[in-house]
């Protein structure tokens, strides 16, 4: 049994038997009272999503997992192949598994699996993915008067995303794979 | 060097910031504001129980000294002033508090402006938070259009408060809307809160939507678990909201509604979900502040945190203090909202999870 101190990203916590991954969490503290913390899970054995608060405090029943660093190879059919960084064993994992997660993965792409029972329970991403712009609308004169300052972008890996109408094909940029939203250029600061 | 990367990723963000603090200073200096400074080390800090000052040891050249401890808020310092005649304040700067997260919407040593105002109540305060924040939109409009014109500068795509405004939806901070607790719960929650003013009331009706509070819960804990899941999260959405009066239970340092006696002249600021500010018409009643003081002096031991004297001299400072209201504003969140930045840690220099990991 543990409490809401051992609450994190990627935390696994029993709940009314089964078991979930932390895959947000945040500390609220309205000063006047006791903090809170808010959390997001998902259930490791379907794709079922549920959100807890917890006061601070309170029994939190986490469950330990092993921590193994893996890089994606390629998706086929609904599994998605990971190499072990240590013993260079593929691993695959059931898409129900990485969910939403899945369309962050580029080949060569280094997670970190969370294990149980020597099965990935989950996967945690970096905080920020570099990708290469596949297609990219380019900007129209007026744009920015119109009101639009964004637009949608194709990455390397077919992931779409919001980037600034600046932004121009064969450019690197840094998403951010918690918000799914444009984090940088890469290499211009 | 992942502290100079850090700079060098967020410094749009940081700009922008700093920006934001000198429109804060121009909009006080020029509407008739002293802006004062206040000590950070104090041996008396503030009472909240659920606060936990940090701690540190300050000693003279003779090896000779004192536990002290880093103020959560310049509020104690700032009603010593009040009550030594100064009148309309200011101070814009660093304040601490342990055990929060590193990241997300806290970092124990973050940003805050307390202004006070002598001889007015809350809703005059709430108008010094419009008409700042109007000056705040004006100013930052004023500097995005040339920035977000195919300049790469832009490096940090705004969330959804800060989209609105760059695309020219200003209207957004033109009107705050200001609401009653009781109103907010009606509308969110669907009941009536003056039914649950009282701590067994309100058990009963978090039992009954489902959640599992212990029987030892304050009021404001209980009053929390609703309002953090099915209130917070969508205040402030369309506009900037003002909620005011808050149950007894909640009202901290805030004087009791006259007209409305179950509830306290208190209100916060809530925009995108995100709370900003706190404020309150402030107690002149030494004897009521004495009270509170100690009722939370003895909750700080019962939950385990440190517990050092109540501070007498603002017990007596609040006999003198003139009738006043004041506030307190998270600068760190308000740039947040600006920059669309969804983590504290981006609108930081050096964000405590850095100093974490180094």
């Amino acid at each position: 049994m543990g409490s809401t101190t051992d609450i994190h990203k990627g935390a696994v916590i029993r709940h009314q038997n089964n078991l979930y991954v932390v895959t947000s969490c945040q500390f609220v503290n309205p000063g006047k009272g006791s903090a809170f913390t808010k959390t997001k899970l998902k259930s490791i054995s379907s794709d079922k999503g549920m959100e807890i608060t917890y006061k601070s405090g309170e029994s939190v029943d986490t469950v330990q997992v092993e921590r193994q660093n893996m890089q994606f190879l390629y998706k086929n059919g609904g599994f998605y192949s990971f190499m072990n960084q240590d013993n260079y064993e593929t691993a695959d994992v059931n898409e129900d598994i990485i969910g939403e997660d899945g369309k962050y993965l580029k080949e060569g792409l280094q997670i970190i699996a969370l294990m149980n029972d020597g099965s990935v329970v989950a996967i945690e991403l970096p905080k920020k993915v570099q990708y290469t712009i596949k297609t990219a609308p380019p900007a129209v004169k007026g744009d920015t008067a119109g009101g639009n300052v964004t637009k949608v972008a194709i990455m390397d890996n077919d992931l779409e995303v919001n980037v600034p109408i600046f932004i121009k094909e064969g450019e690197e940029i840094l998403v951010n794979t918690e918000t799914g939203e444009y984090g940088g250029r890469v290499g211009t600061n | 060097m992942s502290h100079l990367t850090h700079i060098a990723e967020n410094k749009e963000n940081l700009i922008l910031r700093f920006k934001i603090i000198q429109w804060i200073r121009e909009w006080f200096n020029a509407n008739g504001f002293l802006e004062v400074e206040t000590p950070i080390i104090l041996r008396l800090p503030g009472q909240e129980p659920y606060l936990s000052p940090l701690k540190l040891n300050v000693h003279n050249e003779s090896d000779k000294g004192f536990v002290g401890y880093l103020h959560t808020s310049p509020e104690y310092t700032l009603k010593k002033m009040l009550a030594a005649g100064f009148g309309d304040i200011y101070s814009l700067c660093k304040t601490f508090r342990d055990y929060e997260s590193f990241g997300g919407t806290h970092n124990p040593e973050f940003t805050m402006i307390e202004w006070y105002r002598t001889g007015v109540d809350m809703f005059a305060i709430m108008n010094d938070v419009e008409r700042l924040f109007a000056f705040i939109v004006e100013k930052f409009i004023s500097v995005i259009p040339s920035e977000a014109e195919g300049s790469p500068s832009l490096s940090q795509l705004p969330g959804d408060f800060s989209t609105s405004l760059r695309s020219g939806r200003n209207d957004i901070a033109g009107g705050f809307e200001r609401i009653h607790m009781r109103d907010l719960w009606k509308k969110f929650v669907g009941v009536n809160l003056d039914e649950y003013l009282t701590k067994e009331k309100m058990f009963g009706l978090c039992v009954s939507r489902g959640y599992k509070p212990e029987q030892s819960e304050e009021y404001e804990d209980l009053f929390s678990r609703i309002f953090i899941d099915e209130v917070e999260p969508y205040l402030g959405k369309e506009k900037p909201l003002i909620v005011h009066h808050y149950p007894m239970s909640m009202a901290a340092l805030s004087r009791q509604s006259q007209a409305d006696s179950g509830y306290a002249e208190r209100f916060e600021v809530y925009i995108d979900g995100l709370e900003l500010a706190n404020a309150y018409c402030e107690i002149t009643d030494a004897d009521v502040i004495e009270e509170r003081l100690k009722t939370e002096k003895i909750k700080r031991a019962e939950l385990g945190r440190d517990v050092f004297e109540v501070d007498r001299e603002f017990v007596e400072a609040v006999r003198c203090m003139p009738e006043s209201a004041g506030i307190s504003l998270g600068i760190d969140r308000l740039v947040q909202l600006f920059t669309g930045c969804k983590n504290i840690d981006d609108v930081l220099v050096l964000p405590m999870s850095e100093l974490m990991n180094q």
